[in-house]
């Protein structure tokens, strides 16, 4: 994968230097297909049939190329396309690509293109990401009693995490007070509980061939695109149904889980997630966080590599960007940001708000 | 005045659906046009400060769960002192709905209207009271 953050390259620039590391580690010359996920790169860079355009751009232009789209979880969807083709024993090899390039454009601009993914009715009256995301914190804490403390602790966290890792946008780390002082943006939503707009590219080589890691398990869920249609929203179905899919084909359950990563688009959403996932009690994330639980040190490491508060969120990158994680993590090459031991991994991907999620299961070979 | 609401209903699963759908998001069936009072309860609210172009900072924006199902987004002139199950009525200006604090004239209206005979009226008045206060309780025991 290539550093998240502000880049100056353009998008097939970022997507080809992420496909050569993920080749060259996988000691692979020409995948026999390739699976490309971007969100919306007509809107961000005004090119369109965007899988052939990248597959040409990295030489490759007489591979079979597609592209996938689910809205944040794009590159969660297009890894699942390529376990499909090699599942079904279509092809042997399949080179799986997601990029973003957003920071070139003016912040209002982008809001309104990944605003986009919401439903038009909830759009016309000025329904945001942030703005469904400030909804959905409203409830969690007056009904689940999630207090700003443990809210802001994820963002602490994750910034602490991605000052390890040298692809992150945010290498620093904040205190709480900054999280719980910065700006409100949707109230009670505050800028510190927010991803930030990065540029980036992330790949994998998915074989047919053993490898070091191997796919355990993977399940995609579905909700309602409109967010007043759901009944209850201090938890996402689609994670839910994504969650039991995946361990339903991996022949085990969340117990199993060494290190997850988790989409932290908004706090509050990797809070929901873990308790979504099971991989912590429902209503207990949030105290489970704030006694460092989820830290890089914890009993169950969440978003070593910073989430997507800390290495930040080039949209359709990230599903990517978080398998790439999983599997450093599961080979020992997380650096100094590795967790010990670690044999199984999840990454988990919210695409849109909680309409199409992803869990992906990992296990060390 | 209480605005009347334009839903539909899945003759399926009886999901009620604001403004109406053609179809039901949980089904492949025709939905049903039906009405609904413009009162309901707040579900949740937030106030956006970095609105999208063509809206005002700050932008108050609520989900209201309406009388007979269905729930609806709406905006609101303010949030100070709303509160998570406060009952609310619906207005539409320039077919923009707006939530508001729903005054004692116009809740003893709508139970009049709600209610057919005196007698319904009166129990209808008392339930409501009875489920205010038991809801305040289970606040109060939470």
């Amino acid at each position: 994968m290539t550093r998240i953050g502000r880049r100056s390259e353009p998008l097939p620039g970022l997507m080809a230097e992420a496909a050569r590391a993920a080749l060259a580690e996988a000691g692979l010359e020409r995948p026999e297909a390739i699976v490309v996920a971007t969100m919306n790169p007509e809107e961000f860079t005004g090119d369109g049939n965007f899988a052939s355009h990248v597959a040409t751009h990295m030489g490759f232009a007489d591979v079979p190329a597609l592209r996938i789209e689910t809205a944040t979880s794009s590159g969660a969807a297009a890894f699942y396309m390529g376990v499909a083709q090699i599942a079904a024993g279509l092809r042997r090899t399949v080179l799986v690509v997601g990029g973003e390039k957003m920071t070139h454009l003016p912040t209002p601009r982008v809001s309104e293109i990944i605003g986009r993914s919401i439903d038009p009715y909830e759009r016309t009256y000025g329904a945001t990401m942030p703005a469904l995301a400030g909804l959905v914190t409203r409830v969690l804490m007056t009904e689940q009693g999630v207090s700003a403390r443990e809210l802001a602790q994820v963002a602490v966290k994750n910034h602490a995490n991605g000052a390890r890792n040298p692809f992150a946008h945010f290498q620093q780390a904040v205190t709480l007070e900054e999280v719980l002082d910065s700006r409100m943006v949707a109230d009670p939503l505050r800028l510190m509980h927010c991803c930030p707009i990065s540029d980036g590219a992330a790949a994998v080589v998915l074989s047919a061939e053993p490898a070091p890691v191997r796919v355990a398990g993977i399940g995609h869920g579905a909700d309602t695109l409109a967010v007043r249609h759901r009944r209850d929203l201090t938890s996402f179905t689609a994670t839910r149904t994504a969650a039991r899919e995946a361990y339903a084909l991996a022949g085990f359950g969340p117990e199993r889980v060494d290190v997850a990563e988790v989409h932290d688009a908004f706090a509050p959403f990797e809070l929901i997630s873990l308790e979504d996932l099971g991989l912590l009690p429902v209503g207990k994330a949030g105290r489970a966080t704030l006694d460092g639980d989820t830290a890089l040190d914890g009993r169950l490491p969440v978003n070593p590599s910073g989430g997507l508060k800390a290495r930040g969120h080039p949209l359709a990158a990230t599903g990517v960007a978080q398998i790439v994680e999983c599997v450093w993590q599961l080979t020992g090459r997380a650096t100094n940001r590795q967790v010990a031991g670690a044999r199984c991994a999840l990454a988990h991907s919210i695409g849109g708000l909680a309409t199409n999620n992803w869990v992906t299961l990992l296990e060390r070979a | 005045m209480i605005e009347i609401i334009a839903a539909s209903r899945c003759p399926r699963c009886d999901m009620v659906v604001a403004p109406p759908a053609t179809y039901c998001p949980h089904h492949p069936v025709a939905m049903t046009p039906t009405d609904l009072s413009g009162v309901g309860e707040i579900v949740t609210f937030t106030t956006l400060h970095t609105p999208p172009v063509g809206f005002k900072s700050p932008l108050h924006i609520a989900i209201v769960e309406l009388d007979g199902g269905g729930r609806f987004v709406c905006h609101g002139a303010d949030t100070r002192g709303l509160k998570i199950g406060a009952t609310v009525a619906i207005e539409a200006i320039d077919d923009v709905y707006y939530f508001s604090h729903l005054g004692a004239l116009e809740r003893a209206r709508l139970f009049w209207r709600r209610t057919g005979r005196a007698g319904d009226r009166v129990n209808a008045i008392a339930r409501s009271l009875a489920k205010r206060v038991w809801k305040g309780r289970q606040r109060a025991a939470s």
